[in-house]
């Protein structure tokens, strides 16, 4: 589509490129037709960060692929552990231990406080408020100190949660260290609840998602909750013991920038309540399923096909595996929520908006270039 | 007593040839005939299926065949549903869902030309999305192998260290 791609010769047109190599835009391209200070339109260049997980995991058996599950995103590895985790167990008819189902629901939770501090980072660092994203990241730094207490690795788990359970138990001083680290946070929380002038006028009424437009575009998680629609696959389809616990699903009407960056913050108290449940009710027995406990390589997965939908801090994740019967998948697809955030969403939303608000609208979708690309 | 989603499917119109298989209360997998597609997906996203949440292909090479999976979802009934359906590898096209999911199918059907080389009749845009100046084979496709390619087109044998990746 050339004249998407290019401004109009006899026009004041030109082109004007957001990333792929920029600090502000995450390893990834947008290239924008500009006229003026306005854009006129926008095209999604991705690419950038491709290392095809789909093919690759189609070599490996599940052991492996779990571990090459965390690089799906970088920033929420836990929680594409966890569907991969879940689409194993189901083509395998594990049955997976009580103890090790909480501790998922844990982890998870976890990861989408991490990650949802990443997003207010950078957002904050968009609209110009730097302070925010200092504090961001000093908070984050009080998670990922649990990750390597848990796991043994900050930002990659390595395979944490794997087919049958988790790979190790939590340890014993665990859930007091975790309760202390949620306190930071609720800390945290209020002092990103600071209300300023700057990031109103910078996010309000900017970057409106009307709910029909939503769903026409694909737009899942925060994303769509900002636009009005009360949706979350914890909530609709549960997976693990989500169904156990008592938490709300923060909706806004307004769809623009800052009812999403409000959605966030809300989420974080949801994330935070969840912990503290699944902490109160943490059941004893095995962290993993006594036939993964010794780790047998060449298992071989019965055939069948799975779809498993999670809901990941940036919307709706899902993984369809086909097994014919080998010990490697015979094929995985990985659908990520920025797939559709940052391609149709992202070119809608920029259509007619200013340069400066450029940022603000692109860090609102809370996006992960890495699960587009995968 | 009939399960949630067996009440919807009965719904569906009973004028096409649709092979179902309930995996759960909300989820279900249906076989259908590519020439019904379109008729099929009107049906159900009239029915509520208002988020298709992929589209995935799988390469049965052996078969001959590409399966085209169209994972549904629909908010109002809270239920998944899995439409699929065979076509031929050799010459693989089949018509577009995007008068029906609009964008969200646009983008999906992008994707899936450029990994298996599928043709979207209809779809207007299927310029690629990854693959810079790639001028070889479908990746995706099974008789591609990604690591003959590298052995013959990147790696020296003679190279001391590259030498390992050749039996």
């Amino acid at each position: 589509m050339i004249d998407q791609l290019s401004p109009s010769p006899d026009s004041k047109e030109y082109n004007f490129y957001f990333g792929p190599a920029h600090a502000g835009s995450g390893n990834f391209g947008v290239k924008l037709i500009i006229e003026g200070e306005k854009v006129v339109r926008a095209r999604s260049d991705p690419g950038y960060l491709h290392r095809g997980f789909e093919k690759l995991m189609e070599y490996r058996m599940p052991l492996q692929n779990a571990v090459l599950s965390d690089r799906i995103c970088i920033l929420e590895s836990l929680n594409w552990n966890l569907i991969h985790a879940e689409a194993v167990d189901e083509l395998m008819n594990i049955e997976v231990p009580e103890r090790a189902r909480y501790i998922r629901v844990i982890m998870a939770e976890l990861s989408r406080i991490q990650s949802h501090i990443i997003w207010f980072g950078v957002f904050s660092k968009a609209t110009g408020f730097d302070t925010g994203f200092k504090v961001a990241f000093g908070y984050r730094d009080y998670i990922l100190d649990l990750f390597e207490m848990i796991t043994g690795g900050r930002v990659y788990p390595a395979g944490y949660i794997c087919p049958g359970g988790v790979r190790r138990d939590l340890p014993e001083n665990a859930p007091d260290r975790i309760r202390k680290v949620l306190n930071k946070m609720d800390e945290m929380i209020d002092l990103e609840q600071l209300e300023n002038s700057t990031l109103h006028s910078r996010t309000k009424g900017i970057g409106v998602l009307k709910l029909e437009d939503a769903i026409r575009l694909g737009a899942t998680g925060p994303v769509i909750r900002g636009s009005g629609m009360r949706t979350d696959v914890r909530k609709d389809d549960p997976y693990e013991v989500y169904d156990r616990f008592d938490f709300d699903v923060p909706v806004r009407k307004e769809g623009d920038a800052y009812a999403r960056y409000q959605i966030g913050i809300e989420e974080l108290r949801e994330s935070v309540k969840i912990i503290k449940q699944a902490l109160k009710d943490l059941p004893d027995g095995d962290a993993i399923a006594p036939e993964f406990k010794k780790p047998r390589l060449n298992a071989k997965i019965p055939e069948g096909e799975v779809y498993i939908r999670n809901e990941i801090s940036r919307g709706e994740a899902g993984m369809y595996m086909v097994s014919d019967g080998g010990t490697n998948p015979y094929r995985v697809k990985i659908r990520g929520p920025s797939f559709l955030h940052m391609i149709p969403v992202l070119e809608y939303l920029f259509k007619g908006v200013q340069i400066a608000d450029v940022p603000a609208i692109y860090w609102s979708l809370n996006i992960c270039p890495a699960d587009l690309d995968r | 007593m009939a399960s949630k989603v067996e009440s919807i499917l009965k719904k569906i119109d009973s004028r096409f040839d649709v092979e179902v298989k309930v995996k759960r209360d909300n989820e279900a997998w249906l076989s259908i005939d590519n020439e019904n597609l379109i008729d099929i997906c009107g049906s159900l996203k009239d029915k509520g299926f208002v988020h298709l949440s992929a589209i995935s292909v799988v390469d049965w090479i052996k078969e001959g065949k590409y399966e085209v999976i169209y994972h549904l979802w629909s908010y109002k009934d809270k239920m998944l549903l899995n439409l699929k359906t065979r076509i031929d590898r050799e010459k693989p096209a089949i018509d577009s869902v995007i008068p029906i999911w609009d964008s969200n199918a646009q983008i999906h059907e992008r994707e899936m030309h450029e990994l298996f080389g599928l043709k979207f009749r209809g779809n207007p845009d299927l310029a690629p999305l990854f693959l810079e100046d790639w001028n070889g084979p479908p990746t995706f496709r099974k008789d591609f192998d990604w690591r003959k390619y590298v052995r013959e087109n990147y790696y020296d044998k003679n190279n001391e260290r590259e030498a390992a990746y050749y039996d």
